[in-house]
């Protein structure tokens, strides 16, 4: 079995509030570069008619238990971007020492190690390297930091199979709203 | 009487911290403008109760040398505002001075990238920078500047590109500013976690860096509860004729006037 392909960002224009703020003019340049320059694995748009609020999709890492997986995530910008970091969370299920049962994830760069100069395509691509590379002293899972660090074979066992399981609950989700009424 | 805390294991603490930080920050800037207007020393004194002799002479030895004050708003990045304003504000009318920081300023975009800061993002803030730097130089009046200056989105970009600076130069002198880093961090450490952040307050350090980076003499004034009756002050660099004027009280710069 392998992956569906996943709706990459989408070609149709975005609309933009009247009102252009640094935040806003910030996202669509942000945007602009992840299309022109995208990076390896990951991928993410604004949704329709919200530039504040993006999809966003990462593969998992070759050679890491992640492998194979496409990851949904949700990214809330506020107008405080870049000064302060947007809300990332994790959609898809995940088995991840930093990832909350919620989705949220413990990355010191999207808290007290922000830095107005990463962008959209930098926060993706740090959450994408967090998977291969897990801080089991900050663990947001016991229960994944504690198989990470005793027992991996399970570790990778339990990652395996949220792994499959982001191939199929793409299906049902289709509550974004892609359909215009 | 508080409940007692029952730690949750699945609950994400660092969002509930960070909520309740938005809220103080709400709050702070409900109350206070970015960078005040002019006012004077007698409205300083009303921050103190009338007992507070000390601090109440500091305001009168203050009177004799300064003209008056603008507050900055107190949201960690008060140091940076303070400086850029002032700076901006006396190139307003010192053309010799504006042409030279022009160009140190337009060239640093350039340095930052080579020292390893990502081009796509510096540019965004050096562009916004720029733009302020522009106006300054085509007939602009302290009103319109301060208007920019309480102008959240650009103030907060103007600021951001301050601390770029400075972590850029402290990264360039690294084997020097090394030895006055606590902690055992890197100076790299230090500029991820104290300098380029929004919010994070300034100390000795990045005043050094900040003046040197843009050559900029500034003397910040020191209104502490030390018993001399008389506000201590330094220039950065030392023994400079100073063209900026901070006060700083504990934790807090604001704007003086001579």
């Amino acid at each position: 079995m392998s992956p569906k392909p996943v709706r990459s960002a989408s070609p149709k224009p975005i609309t933009i509030a009247k009102m252009s703020t640094p935040a806003r003019r910030r996202l669509m340049r942000d945007f602009k570069r992840l299309q022109e320059d995208p990076p390896a694995g990951v991928s993410g748009a604004p949704t329709d008619n919200n530039i504040m609020l993006w999809n966003a999709v990462i593969f998992g890492p070759h050679d890491t238990p992640f492998e194979d997986g496409t990851f949904k995530l949700t990214v809330e910008f506020t107008e405080e971007y870049p000064n302060k970091p947007p809300t990332v969370r994790f959609v898809s299920k995940m088995f991840h020492p930093n990832v909350y049962a919620d989705g949220s994830i413990c990355l010191d760069i999207l808290q007290n190690r922000w830095s107005p100069t990463y962008d959209a395509s930098a926060i993706l691509t740090s959450i994408q390297s967090l998977l291969h590379d897990p801080n089991p002293n900050s663990p947001a899972n016991n229960e994944a930091a504690q198989l990470y660090r005793e027992n991996r074979r399970e570790y990778e066992k339990k990652v395996q199979s949220i792994v499959q399981e982001s191939w199929t609950s793409d299906s049902e989700d289709e509550e974004e709203p892609d359909k215009k009424s | 009487m508080a409940e007692a805390f029952n730690f949750d294991p699945d609950k994400n603490y660092d969002e509930a911290t960070m909520e309740q930080q938005r809220n103080i920050e709400k709050e702070i800037s409900a109350n206070q403008a970015l960078v005040s207007f002019q006012i004077d020393f007698d409205t300083v004194s009303a921050d103190y109760s009338k007992e507070d002799e000390t601090y109440l002479g500091k305001i009168q030895d203050l009177k004799i040398k300064y003209k008056c004050v603008r507050r900055t708003r107190g949201d960690g990045n008060c140091f940076y505002r303070a400086f850029g304003f002032a700076y901006l504000e006396q190139l307003l009318t010192n053309q010799v001075d504006y042409a030279r920081f022009k160009e140190v300023a337009t060239r640093s975009k350039d340095e930052l990238v080579s020292l390893g800061f990502p081009q796509f993002t510096i540019e965004d803030f050096h562009d916004t920078f720029m733009d302020v730097v522009e106006k300054v130089g085509t007939p602009c009046t302290t009103k319109e500047l301060h208007e920019t200056f309480n102008d959240q989105g650009i103030s907060d970009y103007l600021v951001v590109y301050l601390r770029l600076l400075v972590s850029g130069y402290l990264q360039k002198k690294a084997d020097f500013y090394q030895n006055f880093i606590e902690g055992g961090r890197s100076v790299k450490e230090f500029c991820n976690q104290e300098v380029e952040p929004m919010g994070k307050e300034s100390d000795h350090l990045q005043v050094m860096a900040l003046t040197s980076a843009l050559g900029v003499a500034v003397r910040v004034v020191y209104m502490d509860r030390g018993e001399s009756g008389q506000c201590n002050h330094h220039d950065f660099p030392e023994e400079s004729s100073p063209s900026v004027y901070l006060l700083y009280r504990p934790g807090h710069y604001d704007i003086l006037y001579s």
